[in-house]
């Protein structure tokens, strides 16, 4: 008994050690510390890195730190970063990363600072590293190593016109069986609506496609092998494309968010399946606030998986100066800056951002913004990261991906054809190291 | 002054100037042929997709000539070429010759024909792209105001080629229009004097005086299109970015996305060196045909 007793306080005074240990680090911590460095980031010039350094001179006076900011389109981002990181170089301390996409392959180059001391060292006592969203950390994981922080959520939705349901007495879809028969009725009803539209461009199918996998039940890959030819995967393959050539636009094939966007906004699509992030462009000039609900993708056999993935903000390894690019990935993913953020449209990876009171009462405005966080908070509790094959040669494997669906779009080949041409292929991508 | 102290300060001389122009010398052939080594060195070795890198040899040469997509992009990339440089060629000369009689054409008016080229691609690819749209561009509203059946221009795997090289056309005729009025502009009177005296038609005059005339004109336009055409780019990634599938996958396109998208950039200078080699091979034989056709 005595023995119990003299654990249990043994054990709470370590307890307290460490919470008081813990506090003193956060209440040593100083964010001049780098004063007067210069920190390079290589940023995707998309919403979230745009709303993020609105932000940029508050960064520079809490820290006395010049963020130097080199900003591109994705690709062009990807491509200036590939000549830096081959090269070695230490032009960039931070850069933007997608882990659903390039991290395995980040990763395993060992481009990526490992993130997981730093978390743990020098962080302000107002962080709330717990507070971040437990799936996109463990989407950024690998090996062990945590390489990004989140900075936002975002996944594929269903954005839909209530409007045009109601007058062609269409329901709106509670699972993907139902949407078909909802886009028919809808394009014998108005013949200038396109019923439904998604992403149709090769390289971008794999975004909206593995959603549907996902829901239907498929999986990418099954002992070791590409899994697309399987009954799910043709399921998922035909179910797709068929509703984009029997009731998409025409040239969806070279459809990607932007045109998707724009074709919902002026009001020509009925349903469109599109990002989250997309909110922002397709309710700008507010024609479609008052007529638009939004919900997660339709559940299919397997539920509702839905893609889930989030941009996070990387330390280079190849950085000189890891600990002061580590107090701008701190700052940037920090509760605060993540809350004005929000409140810019960018969702928040921390569920505390979304129940702050500020970010409710902007919510709150529009029924539209409700619905748009009702479908987050769906992605942050069921979200899959898999976006695409999750193999280091993930970016090579959505081509394939997007080659089956479009075949099958253009009518170039059965289903049976498209996906043993991709499995071949993918096969081959699963086995490289 | 002596023989030899002349032959010792004109030797002197020449060493000065020598040694004051050997760094700019030095620097710019250094610029050349870095990157044009380091492309060789680099399509001698295979780069995984985490980059390690291993010295192959001439694998990603043999990888290369068994490989469907480089063999379909090589495809792609002739049909393009032949069909805008004709196109190019045929507009660019009609146009200038337009140019070259309208001696009245207001100065705005021939600005506005040869503006297209001043244009930079990437706006001419977005502009285009906007006009083609299948649902909301201005392409298909006219042709249906016409009472014509709408077209899915760029997205369509049939009409992507010819599409793209309208674009490509439509944006570059007037600069061989240009090279062509210069030409036109320096053929002698005297020829056109004596076709008149002789009673020459203006179809003969054109056919038999300036056509041959303006014929080492016209390669040298073609050498420079041809430069530009076989290493076309810009206008297709932003349209299409090779597809639908890969009906406009050329081999620059495919290079850039071995490269830069999968990360294997041994195998992408493999692919941009034998494309490079294309691009001379057609300079060197249009340059031959230059030779031939001057006067």
């Amino acid at each position: 008994m005595k023995a119990k007793a003299f654990a249990a306080r043994l054990a709470l005074a370590l307890v307290a050690a460490g919470n008081a240990a813990s506090v003193a680090c956060a209440a040593d911590f100083d964010w001049k510390k780098f004063q007067g460095k210069t920190v390079t980031f290589l940023a995707n010039n998309n919403p979230v890195a745009q709303a993020l350094l609105t932000h940029k001179a508050d960064f520079e006076k809490l820290t006395g730190i010049t963020l130097k900011v080199d900003a591109y389109q994705e690709q062009q981002m990807r491509q200036r970063l590939v000549t830096v990181m081959n090269a070695r170089s230490d032009e960039v301390d931070v850069f933007m990363s997608l882990p659903s996409r390039e991290g395995p392959q980040f990763a395993a180059a060992g481009w990526y600072a490992d993130l997981t001391p730093m978390t743990k060292g020098a962080v302000a006592g107002d962080y709330d590293y717990a507070g971040l969203g437990r799936a996109l950390l463990k989407a950024g994981t690998f090996d062990g190593k945590l390489t990004s922080m989140p900075m936002n959520i975002e996944g594929p939705i269903l954005y839909y016109r209530t409007d045009i349901l109601k007058k062609c007495g269409v329901e709106p879809p509670a699972t993907i069986k139902d949407i078909e028969p909802a886009a028919k009725k809808l394009k014998a009803c108005d013949t200038n609506i396109t019923p439904f539209v998604s992403r149709g461009l090769k390289p971008a199918i794999a975004y909206t496609f593995s959603n549907m996998l996902h829901n239907i039940g498929g999986n990418y890959i099954a002992n070791g092998k590409s899994n697309l030819c399987s009954a799910k995967g043709k399921e998922a393959l035909e179910t797709y494309s068929g509703l984009l050539r029997d009731y998409g636009p025409p040239g969806v094939v070279n459809y990607s968010f932007q045109q998707i966007s724009a074709l919902y906004r002026s009001g020509r699509a009925a349903m469109s399946f599109e990002s989250s992030n997309e909110l922002r462009t397709v309710m700008d000039g507010g024609e479609r606030l008052k007529d638009t609900a939004l919900v997660p993708f339709p559940a299919g056999e397997a539920g509702q998986v839905p893609t889930a993935i989030g941009w996070g903000m990387a330390v280079s390894a190849h950085s000189k100066q890891p600990e002061a690019a580590w107090y701008f990935v701190q700052w940037a993913t920090s509760p605060e800056i993540q809350k004005r953020m929000a409140l810019q449209g960018i969702a928040p990876p921390r569920s505390a951002v979304a129940n702050d009171p500020a970010y409710r009462r902007w919510i709150e405005e529009e029924p539209v913004r409700k619905q748009w966080q009702a479908a987050l908070d769906v992605l942050a509790a069921k979200g899959s990261s898999e976006v695409g094959y999750p193999i280091v040669a993930n970016p090579e494997s959505r081509e394939f991906i997007g080659q089956a669906v479009q075949d099958l779009i253009l009518k170039q080949k059965t289903v049976d054809q498209a996906c043993a041409d991709a499995d071949k292929a993918l096969d081959v991508l699963i086995a490289q190291k | 002054m002596s023989e030899a102290a002349a032959t010792f300060t004109e030797d002197r001389q020449r060493l000065e100037l020598a040694a004051l122009s050997a760094p700019a010398v030095i620097f710019t052939v250094a610029m050349i042929a870095f990157p044009v080594v380091y492309t060789v060195w680099l399509g001698l070795h295979s780069f995984s997709s985490t980059g390690k890198q291993s010295f192959v040899g001439l694998a990603n040469y043999s990888r290369l000539l068994a490989d469907t997509e480089f063999w379909h992009g090589l495809w792609v990339t002739i049909a393009l070429y032949v069909l805008s440089l004709v196109l190019q060629l045929v507009f660019g000369v009609w146009l200038a010759l337009v140019l070259f009689h309208a001696k009245r054409l207001p100065g705005i008016v021939r600005s506005l024909f040869i503006s297209p080229f001043m244009m930079p691609p990437v706006v001419a690819g977005m502009m285009w792209l906007v006009i083609l749209d299948p649902s909301l561009g201005a392409a298909n509203y006219i042709l249906q105001s016409l009472g014509l059946p709408p077209s899915e221009w760029l997205a369509s795997p049939v009409w992507v080629i010819p599409t793209v090289a309208l674009i490509d056309t439509w944006q570059w005729t007037p600069y061989v229009a240009l090279i062509v009025l210069g030409g036109l502009q320096s053929l002698p009177p005297s020829v056109y004097e004596a076709a008149q005296i002789d009673g020459a038609s203006a179809f003969k005059t054109f056919q038999r005086i300036t056509l041959p005339l303006l014929l080492p004109t016209i390669v040298t336009a073609t050498i420079l299109r041809s430069v530009d055409l076989l290493r076309f780019f810009d206008i297709i990634y932003i349209t299409t970015q090779g597809g639908p599938g890969n009906a406009s996958n050329t081999l620059n396109i495919y290079g850039f996305r071995v490269g830069f998208e999968f990360f294997n950039i041994g195998y992408a200078s493999a692919l941009m060196l034998t494309l490079t080699a294309i691009v001379f091979g057609a300079v060197l034989a249009f340059n031959r045909l230059r030779g031939a056709v001057a006067w």
